[in-house]
């Protein structure tokens, strides 16, 4: 009996710490998918503007899901000290829910995340960028501009994009007067180019000659990763946890 | 004795030599200098759609400070066919006619003051044919240097003219071929694939959710088997309580009997 005893209170004392850890991790989850979600100097309003901003779906399921396992974690500690087998079952049954929901979550971001590729940026950007009379599409070309201007950088792999490719930019700027845009162009103080020919002309120095990928590809994985991984490693430990829940619900007498 | 040898005797010689002087007195000198696109510093622009970016011919026309330089832009086909006496500024040789019926015209007149020699350190000497929008389009203007309609090949040579006589040229360059912009539907969006990290996220969390839902049901179906320790389940906190009220009994039993 005595030995039992122990057991019962060893097992008792891992769900107890195993449902801290899990409420902990609920409210961190939370934190880092409401950071994703309002981080204005991320991807986040390229992505919107070009309508892209499925990976945000993920982080928005998270923000709930980790509430929830806060929330659920309590009532586990609360039912494995008391005991109780009708607490603890409908303690198993919502955290199966909420593991579903994150399991959705982690599949999204990462799913999304592949589906991110610089041929799909440029694509859209080719399409959009500078096409006139289009309310989208404004939003696509000030979302670029900003871009540019912030990192530095021209299109997706680099000014050549321009150069490749037809565009709706092609259509309405002479490939003479604009081998790139003018945001490719190093500017001044007053948003105006520093030396206009030598960015016609590609003179390193006067131009931006690196590619906005890496720019943009930084947030998207580190959101990407941040949510698939971290919420991964929660739903692994949360298995545990509720294998030996269930162990200890069947342990109960009734 | 009379004289039967002629007085000279390389005279037949002579005068052949004399008759092939005469035109290169007044011909084209041949520089041995064939211009070439931009090396130096290495130009993100060196060659557009619609433009391309050769060297200045700096210390090449030394001997022509009078001369005013030209820059002969021909197809490759019509290079050698290209007529030096052929003026600049005229229907023959304007912009606004190339490619047809005009197949090589003349652009970017400068003295050799524009091009002074040697060519100082750090400076970039490039010439950006096609740079000239504005007049592509205007006949009042047949020595524009406008944007080149095709992408090519195209192929240039210096020309040095005083006043209207050619007096020296460059050899014609290389040929030289545009940028062609492929049509950006050729982009394909679709070719992704999946990373590792999504199949492997994807497989293990399912296998992890399979193995709890069929956990569940046997939990459910099979619930009341025995717990850690083996003898039978633990009790709950309430059961103890019942048996500290049965001790009390025990206890009070044996002071009943006396």
């Amino acid at each position: 009996m005595a030995k039992s005893d122990d057991c019962v209170h060893i097992l008792q004392g891992l769900l107890v710490f195993g449902n801290v850890v899990i409420g902990m991790c609920g409210i961190a989850l939370t934190a880092e998918c409401i950071y994703f979600v309002s981080n204005p100097y991320g991807a986040y309003p390229l992505l919107k503007a070009t309508e892209n901003s499925d990976i945000y779906a993920a982080a928005w399921i998270g923000i709930f899901v980790g509430l929830a396992l806060f929330a659920l974690s309590i009532l586990g500690i609360i039912g494995v000290i008391k005991a109780s087998r009708t607490l603890l079952m409908v303690y198993i049954i919502l955290m199966l829910i909420t593991f579903a929901f994150e399991m959705a979550s982690c599949i999204t971001a990462a799913t999304h995340r592949d589906s991110l590729t610089p041929e799909l940026f440029l694509k859209q950007m080719l399409e959009r960028y500078q096409k006139p009379a289009n309310n989208s599409d404004n939003e696509v070309t000030k979302t670029w501009d900003e871009l540019m201007l912030q990192n530095h950088c021209c299109g997706v792999q680099g000014p050549s994009d321009w150069q490749e490719y037809t565009s709706a930019f092609r259509l309405t700027h002479s490939d003479a007067d604009y081998p790139w845009p003018r945001m490719c162009c190093v500017l001044d103080a007053q948003g105006l180019p520093v030396n206009l020919d030598g960015c016609k002309l590609g003179v390193p120095g006067y131009y931006n000659s690196n590619g906005c990928y890496n720019a943009i590809s930084g947030p998207v994985n580190t959101h990407a990763w941040g949510v698939a991984w971290f919420g991964f490693a929660i739903l692994c430990w949360t298995f545990c946890v509720l294998l030996g829940t269930m162990f200890y619900w069947s342990g109960i007498e009734y | 004795r009379p004289h039967s040898r002629p007085r000279h005797p390389g005279v037949r010689t002579m005068l052949p030599l004399l008759l092939l002087l005469l035109p290169a007195a007044h011909g084209i000198a041949q520089l041995g200098y064939r211009p070439a696109l931009s090396k130096d510093p290495p130009l993100g622009g060196l060659r557009t759609a619609s433009t391309f970016v050769v060297e200045q011919p700096r210390c090449v026309f030394k001997d022509y400070g009078n001369a005013v330089i030209w820059l002969v832009v021909a197809l490759e086909q019509a290079a050698s066919a290209f007529n030096n006496s052929a003026g600049p500024g005229t229907p023959e040789t304007a912009f606004q006619g190339f490619p047809d019926p005009v197949r090589a015209y003349m652009t970017l007149n400068a003295t050799l003051g524009s091009y002074p020699c040697p060519k100082p350190d750090g400076e970039i000497t490039v010439l950006r044919v096609g740079s000239e929008t504005s007049c592509a389009q205007d006949e009042t203007r047949p020595t524009c240097n406008g944007p080149l309609p095709g992408p090519g090949p195209y192929r240039v040579k210096f020309l040095a003219l005083e006043g209207s006589v050619p007096v020296a040229e460059t050899a014609w360059s290389v040929p030289i071929m545009l940028k062609e912009a492929k049509s950006l539907n050729s982009i394909s969006t679709t070719d992704g694939g999946h990373s590792a990290d999504m199949i492997a996220i994807t497989t293990i969390l399912s296998i992890l959710f399979a193995i709890l839902l069929a956990g569940l049901v046997a939990t459910l179906f099979f619930w009341g088997s025995d717990s850690c320790g083996g003898s039978g389940t633990f009790s709950k906190p309430e059961s103890v309580t019942v048996r500290r009220y049965n001790t009390h009994h025990v206890y009070d039993q044996p002071a009943a009997r006396l």
